[in-house]
C-alpha cells in the first residue's frame, strides 16, 4: 500500500527559511501575490525606460543585457540626490521597533514583510559598494552583490509594501520605509519593470485626464449624470461647471469618484454640498484627477501628472484649489507639490472661505484646502443645515486613510465632521487608529484584483479591528477620506466583517443636508429607503392636497 | 473520574501545545513574535489562533457549547488560512493536529480508567469541526472569487451606466425583446 503523508507532514512542509539564511531564500511567485505586468505599449508610449514583454512567474524576466549597470548607476544617482536615502540607509540599528508594524508582516507572517528586512534587500546592495565594511568583508557582513534573483525579489517586496510610513512612526530615527520602497520602484522602472494597474491609469492620466482614459466631453457627460441623480433624490439638480474661467476656485478630486461604486456617492454629496453653498467654483477636465499613480512609479512621473493641478488653476484664474476625499494626492500636496511644481501660479492667494472669513493658513504655500476642513469649518461656523437623524441607521466608525493621517495630521476635521452628520459614531481600537491606523492593505497601486487574496491578508489587520467593533458595538458602517479607500474597503469588509459598508465622508453629509427648496427626503444617496421616514408628513401633506 | 474532566485538567496544555503547532507553521523567524506579543489588535494572528485553540478545545472534549458559538470562534481562525500562502492541505491540515496531542495526552489516561469509547467519541467530534471549518474554508475561497469580479464592476459601475443610457438613446439600439 502507498504511504500516505501524516497530518504533520503534510502541514510541516513550511517554508525553508530555517535551512536558508533569509537573504538566501528566494521569493516564490504564486498566482494571487503578484500584480500583472505593465504593457510594453503602455510603458513605450510614455517614454519609460527598457520598455520589454515579461511575466513574474517567468525564470526569464527579459531584462536588457547591462541591466547590472543599469542599475548600480541609477542606484548611485538616487543617493546622490536623495541624502534621505543614503541617511536611511546607514543609519538603521536593527533595533527591530518597526518590525512588527507592517500590516504585510502582521498578515504574511514573512519576515522580509518585516519593515527592517524589507529594507535590507537594499542596503545589502548599498552595504558592497558604499560602506567599507561591505567591500572588505562582504557577505559576513550582510552585503550581497546583484543578481537577478536579487531584482525578482526587489519586486516581490517593493509590491508588498503600500508605503503606508506606519513603521516609520515607531523607528526612532524616523526611517521611513515607504521612501526607500518608492526608490526601488524607481529603480525597477529603470530596467522596465512596472506593473499594469499602476502604469494603465498612469497613461491614461497622461493623456486625458483620468485613470480610465475616458474623452471630456463624455467625462462631463457622467457627472452630469451623478447630478440628476441628485435631482431624483432631492428634488433638486446641482449645477455642473466645468472648464469655466474667472471663479474663485478649482475643485479636484480623484476620477474613481466619478466611475466607481461607491465612490460615485461621495462625488454626489460634493455637488449637493456646493450647490447648497452656491460656491464659486469650477471642475476641469484637464486636471480631472486627483490622485497621483505616477507617485507609486517616479518622482519624475508624480511631478509631472501633478502639475496639471497648477497649469489649470492658472489658466483658469482661480484663487484657490479646493480639493476632494484622496489619500495620496494629499501626501504628494504636502510633502512634495512645492519642490515639485511650486511656486504656486501668482493669481492663486491663500485660501479663504468666503463663507466663514476662516483663513486657511496652513495652505499658504500649497493654496489647497481639503474639503475635510472646508466641511468642518463650515459646521464650526454653524453654515450649514443639518439633520444627522436621517443617518440613524448606521452606527459608523472611522477608518483614518494612512496619507491624510500620516502625511497631512488630517485626524480631527473628518470626525468633527461625521460626529455633526452620524449620531452614532464609534472608534476602532486605538492602536489602529489616527497616526496608528492600519492601511487598507491595498494602497499605493495595489488595489487590483488578481491580488485579492493578497490584499485580505495584508489588509488583515484593519479588518480585524472592524470587526471587533462590529460584534461589540454592532458598528455597520465604515467612513472614509480615500477614493482608493471607497474600492479597497468593501472587498476586505465583506471578507473580515461581512454586513458593514463603506462610504466617503460627504456622502454622509449630503445625506443630512437639509437643503433650500427641497423635496422631503425618502432615500438616501444611493437610492435606498431612508428607515426612518415617517408617514406624519406625507398623509398630514396629502391630507392637505385632498382639502 | 469522568472523561470530560480529564479533558479539562489538560485544557490549558493542549491549548498552548496546539497553538504553538500552529505558530510552527509559520517561518521560524516569527514564531517568537507570534509567541511573546499579546496585543489582540497588534498580534491578531496569534491573538485569533488562541481563540480557535479554546473552541476547538471545548468542543472536542465534549463541552456543552452550541455549533454556532464554535462556528464564531473558528470563523476568524478560518478566514486567516484561507488567505494566507498555504496549500488548503495545510490551511486546514492544522486541525489534524490536535490529534496527536489528544493521543499523547488524553488518550493513556482515560484507556487506564477504562473510557476509551469516551476518548474516541472526541476524535469524532474533532474529525466533524474539521468538515465544519472545510465548509467555511470553502465559503471563504468563494467570497474571495466574488469579490474579484464584483471589483471590477464596481470600478466601472458608472461607465457602465453611461454606456447604456448611450446605447438606449442611439437610433441604432437594439430592441431586446
Ligand atoms: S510603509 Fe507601510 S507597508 Fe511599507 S514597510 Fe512600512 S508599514 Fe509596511
Ligand atoms: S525601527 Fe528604525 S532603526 Fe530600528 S530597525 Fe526599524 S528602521 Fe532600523
Amino acid at each position: 500500500m502507498a504511504k500516505l503523508p501524516t497530518p504533520q507532514m503534510l502541514v510541516s512542509s513550511r517554508p525553508a527559511f530555517p535551512d536558508k539564511a533569509w537573504l538566501d531564500t528566494k521569493p516564490e511567485f504564486a498566482p494571487g501575490s503578484y500584480c500583472y505586468p505593465a504593457k510594453k505599449e503602455t510603458m513605450e508610449l510614455l517614454h519609460m525606460p527598457n520598455p520589454h514583454d515579461w511575466d513574474p512567474a517567468a525564470e526569464d524576466w527579459n531584462l536588457p543585457d547591462n541591466w547590472e549597470k543599469i542599475l548600480c548607476d541609477a542606484f548611485e544617482e538616487r543617493l546622490e540626490k536623495h541624502r534621505s536615502l543614503k541617511l536611511f540607509m546607514d543609519i538603521c540599528v536593527r533595533c527591530g521597533a518597526c518590525a512588527d508594524k507592517c500590516h504585510f508582516f502582521l498578515g504574511t507572517n514573512d519576515p522580509k514583510n518585516m519593515p527592517v528586512l524589507r529594507a535590507e534587500l537594499l542596503r545589502s546592495l548599498y552595504r558592497r559598494d558604499h560602506a567599507m565594511l561591505g567591500r572588505l568583508l562582504g557577505k559576513r557582513v550582510g552585503a550581497r552583490s546583484w543578481d537577478k534573483n536579487v531584482v525578482k525579489e526587489l519586486f516581490y517586496y517593493a509590491y508588498q509594501c503600500t508605503e503606508c510610513r506606519r513603521c516609520s512612526l515607531f523607528c526612532p530615527y524616523g526611517i521611513d520605509t515607504a521612501e526607500i520602497t518608492a526608490i526601488v520602484r524607481e529603480l525597477l522602472h529603470e530596467v522596465g519593470l512596472g506593473i499594469h494597474w499602476i502604469m494603465d491609469p498612469v497613461k491614461n492620466c497622461s493623456f486625458t485626464g483620468n485613470h480610465l482614459g475616458i474623452q471630456p466631453h463624455s467625462f462631463k457627460e457622467i457627472v452630469e449624470m451623478l447630478a440628476d441623480d441628485c435631482e431624483t433624490v432631492t428634488g433638486i439638480r446641482p449645477k455642473t461647471p466645468f472648464n469655466e474661467k474667472g471663479h474663485e476656485i478649482l475643485f479636484i478630486t480623484p476620477s474613481g469618484d466619478v466611475f466607481a461604486d461607491p465612490g460615485i456617492y461621495t462625488f454626489m454629496g460634493y455637488l449637493l454640498l456646493f450647490h447648497e453653498l452656491d460656491l464659486d467654483y469650477t471642475f476641469s477636465t484637464y486636471a480631472s484627477e486627483g490622485g497621483n499613480f505616477g507617485s507609486f512609479t517616479t518622482f519624475n512621473m508624480a511631478k509631472k501628472l501633478n502639475a496639471k493641478m497648477y497649469a489649470e488653476a492658472e489658466r483658469l484664474g482661480v484663487k484657490w484649489i479646493l480639493g476632494g476625499e484622496c489619500g495620496h494626492m494629499w501626501r504628494v500636496i504636502n510633502q512634495y507639490m512645492a519642490t515639485y511644481n511650486g511656486p504656486a501660479p501668482s493669481n492663486m492667494q491663500t485660501p479663504v472661505s468666503p463663507y466663514t472669513g476662516t483663513v486657511f493658513a496652513n495652505a499658504a504655500s500649497t493654496k489647497m484646502v481639503h474639503i475635510a476642513e472646508f466641511t468642518a469649518d463650515l459646521i464650526h461656523h454653524g453654515k450649514l443645515n443639518l439633520d444627522p437623524s436621517r443617518n440613524d441607521h448606521i452606527i459608523t466608525t472611522f477608518h483614518d486613510s494612512c496619507n491624510p493621517a500620516r502625511a497631512m495630521g488630517l485626524l480631527d476635521e473628518p470626525r468633527y465632521v461625521l460626529k455633526a452628520v452620524c449620531n452614532n459614531f464609534v472608534e476602532m481600537p486605538e492602536n489602529t487608529i489616527r497616526e496608528q491606523t492600519f492601511c487598507c492593505g491595498a494602497g499605493s497601486g495595489l488595489n487590483t484584483e488578481e491580488i485579492m487574496e493578497l490584499r485580505m491578508r495584508s489588509g488583515m489587520p484593519r479588518g480585524n479591528a472592524l470587526r471587533y467593533v462590529q460584534q461589540k458595538f454592532g458598528v455597520n458602517h465604515m467612513a472614509c477620506v480615500c477614493a482608493i479607500d471607497r474600492a479597497t474597503l468593501p472587498p476586505l469588509a465583506n471578507y473580515w466583517a461581512p454586513g458593514v459598508t463603506v462610504s466617503g465622508l460627504h456622502e454622509l453629509v449630503a445625506n443630512a443636508l437639509v437643503m433650500k427648496g427641497e423635496a422631503k427626503r425618502t432615500m438616501d444617496l444611493r437610492q435606498e429607503d431612508l428607515p426612518n421616514v415617517t408617514d406624519d408628513d406625507d398623509a398630514a401633506q396629502a391630507q392637505g392636497e385632498g382639502q | 473520574m469522568k472523561a470530560i474532566a480529564v479533558f479539562r485538567n489538560h485544557k490549558e496544555e493542549l491549548v498552548r501545545l496546539w497553538t504553538e503547532a500552529v505558530f510552527n507553521t509559520y517561518p521560524f523567524e516569527t514564531t517568537g513574535f507570534l509567541r511573546t506579543k499579546k496585543d489582540p489588535f497588534g498580534n491578531p494572528v496569534a491573538d485569533m489562533t488562541r481563540e480557535a485553540a479554546a473552541a476547538l478545545y471545548d468542543a472536542v472534549a465534549g463541552e456543552n457549547v452550541d455549533i454556532e458559538t464554535t462556528r464564531n470562534a473558528l470563523d476568524r481562525f478560518i478566514k486567516l488560512r484561507a488567505v494566507q500562502k498555504f496549500t488548503p492541505s495545510q490551511g486546514l491540515g492544522v486541525f489534524s493536529l490536535m490529534k496527536p496531542l489528544l493521543r499523547k495526552h488524553v488518550m493513556p489516561e482515560l484507556v487506564i480508567q477504562k473510557k476509551l469509547a469516551d476518548y474516541l467519541e472526541a476524535e469524532s467530534r474533532l474529525d466533524s469541526l474539521t468538515l465544519l471549518a472545510f465548509d467555511l474554508y470553502v465559503k471563504d475561497r468563494e467570497v474571495l472569487a466574488q469579490s474579484r469580479i464584483t471589483e471590477i464592476r464596481n470600478q466601472y459601475a458608472q461607465l457602465a451606466r453611461w454606456a447604456q443610457k448611450l446605447n438606449a438613446a442611439s437610433p441604432l439600439a437594439v430592441d431586446d425583446e
